[in-house]
């Protein structure tokens, strides 16, 4: 894990400390607008009380003590209100699995009829045997050979995208792969930002998946996992006209191979130029999704052309970037 | 070196110049490491922490699925003494008893304050690094910790925040008194008795006051316990003041930062 101490900022900061931040109880949650998109720009931090007004209810990230109707936060983060509902989005949390969400995850564990699965939530998910494609015909019925050879579909450490079927009590999510654009991922390249929850990151999207013309490297798939993780990987051409019952050899000839194919250095190029743009993104604090992804990448290759003699600063670029990003959305 | 007592009386200052019931100076930065779910740094004086929080997450690779059963999260810490962090230069192992019984404290301390069952079956590993000791290592961890559990967005019923107080020989020589005194250095933790305090809460329209961790290690009259204890409540307030405003302008950066 890479350390980085950042430079010291001055103190006096911290020197306004304590007012008993009584100015900030009871601010005005009546004006503020009802709504998921609209939250306060006001900080509130855990243990403060957002208010003392019995009308409200109180949702995620707050607690109200045993013998008070006062409705207190236990998150660092902005009031949310939705009709009479008080909740607290956090700055920054985990991610915290929903029903349809799609999630690229890595397995870590073989049970007997199960893989469990690091979504990068606070408990592993579960995909089940009988929620992924067997080979040979999507309505097989699993057998006890495939519980047996159930290695030979995923086996540890090995990336896979799917989406999120149902969750447990516990919050725990189950997933699936019944579908030809989920399943096991290879040829492409992972990396990881902050998901779902607060702070910049992935976020919800109507395309998670979506391919890139790149410049020189053909088509470019990009994979963005609601959970934060996300996979960029050279475009298969899908084959035309894939009946229903053409399926079954689709699924069998390529689905659960662990092989990666021979890719050419201008693809691997375009590949890691994305994640680039990607990398800028989380750290110019803009949300990824398709839009801004795209326009990461062509600001990149435009600066490239710029640029073409002269190096530049890391940062410069970055925030050169973010400026492009924005001005085309 | 004895603390020299002759100056203190005269000038009603302590070694480093502070009044009594003065705070040391407390620098935190939150959020300094990208890759951990929650991270924190933190000086308070020459006591350097830095505090990294993983978690909520299952314990992958566990004896053969072998899964924690209990209903709410565990909170595991672990915390490590660099060798150079001291006057001399000395390595402790893992196995170190006084390290061991501020790792439990801390646990203790932060299971009761956070809402663990929100989390089921799962662990949340707070890592202490202590880069550099000068006295109220305990206090500068738990304070430490707390601001990398808020960075990690892992919800809470408010911030504990933890200092140490000392008795010392009376200003007014006259008077068979003792001073408290707060926030020690680490020359007067070695010649004064002392305790760590930490509260969490802080009393009328903010929730109920607790003093979560009170520490004391060595001997002092039962009729100075109470003047200590209500200096170092005191000055776990002052101490959330301090904590609470680096969140908030940490919160302020990252909304201004945030583009949608």
């Amino acid at each position: 894990m890479a350390i980085t101490i950042l430079p010291p900022a001055p103190a006096h900061e911290n020197a306004k400390a304590y007012h008993g931040d009584s100015s900030d109880n009871d601010m005005d949650i009546d004006d503020l607008p009802s709504g998921h998109r609209s939250t306060t720009t006001n900080i509130i931090t855990p243990g403060q009380t957002v208010t003392s007004d019995p009308q409200w209810m109180r949702g995620h990230g707050t607690f109200a003590d045993t013998d008070s109707a006062a409705i207190r936060s236990t998150l660092a983060g902005t009031l949310q209100k939705t009709n009479k509902l008080l909740s607290i989005v956090p700055l920054r949390a985990r991610y915290t699995p929903e029903i349809g969400d799609l999630v690229i995850g890595r397995i870590v564990e073989v049970q007997s009829r199960r893989w469990k699965v690091d979504v990068a939530a606070p408990l592993l998910a579960n995909l089940l045997l009988s929620s992924i494609n067997l080979p040979g015909g999507v309505l097989r019925k699993r057998t006890s050979v495939d519980e047996l050879n159930i290695r030979a579909f995923f086996g540890e450490g090995e990336l896979l995208v799917a989406e999120v079927q149902s969750l447990f009590q516990d919050g725990s999510a189950s997933l699936h792969t019944r579908s030809l654009r989920y399943g096991k991922l290879r040829n492409g390249y992972f990396m990881s930002v902050a998901g779902m929850g607060g702070g910049a990151g992935v976020v919800r999207a109507k395309r998670q998946i979506f391919t890139v013309q790149t410049r020189s490297g053909g088509e470019v798939d990009v994979l963005l996992g609601v959970n934060g993780f996300i996979w960029i990987a050279k475009h298969v051409a899908e084959k035309e006209d894939v009946g229903i019952n053409r399926m079954e050899e689709k699924v069998g000839e390529s689905m659960y191979s662990s092989q990666n194919d021979e890719i050419e250095g201008g693809t691997r190029r375009e590949v890691a130029a994305i994640a680039g743009g990607i990398r800028i993104l989380v750290a110019g604090g803009v949300k990824v999704e398709e839009g801004t992804v795209r326009r990461a990448y062509e600001a990149g290759l435009e600066l490239d052309e710029r640029e073409r003699d002269g190096e530049m600063m890391d940062s410069e670029r970055g925030s050169a970037v973010v400026e492009m990003v924005l001005a085309g959305g | 070196m004895p603390l020299d007592t002759s100056t203190y009386a005269l000038a009603h200052l302590r070694l480093d110049g502070r009044r009594w019931n003065e705070l040391r100076r407390l620098h935190a930065q939150i959020s300094t490491q990208a890759a951990a779910d929650g991270s924190s740094y933190l000086e308070q004086g020459n006591t350097k922490v830095l505090c990294t929080v993983s978690g909520p997450q299952e314990q992958k690779g566990g004896r053969g699925g072998a899964r924690d059963q209990g209903n709410e999260a565990k909170v595991d810490v672990e915390m490590n003494i660099a060798a150079f962090s001291g006057m001399d230069r000395k390595r402790r192992a893992r196995s170190d008893k006084r390290v061991q019984e501020m790792q439990v404290t801390i646990a203790s301390a932060f299971q009761s304050t956070l809402f663990t069952h929100l989390f089921p079956h799962s662990t949340i590993t707070v890592t202490l690094h202590i880069l550099s000791q000068d006295g109220s290592l305990l206090a500068a961890c738990l304070n430490a910790a707390t601001l990398a559990l808020i960075d990690a967005g892992i919800p809470m019923s408010d911030y504990i925040s933890s200092v140490t107080v000392a008795s010392a020989p009376s200003s007014d020589q006259s008077l068979d008194e003792m001073d408290p005194l707060l926030d020690l250095n680490g020359l007067e933790e070695q010649e004064l008795p002392f305790m760590t305090v930490g509260t969490c809460g802080r009393g009328p329209g903010g929730g109920e006051e607790k003093v979560m961790v009170l520490v004391m290690e060595t001997k002092v009259q039962m009729a100075r316990l109470e003047a200590m204890l209500s200096v170092g409540i005191d000055g776990c307030k002052q101490v959330r003041g301090i904590l609470d405003g680096v969140v908030r302008s940490h919160g302020k950066r990252v909304l201004e930062s945030k583009v949608s």
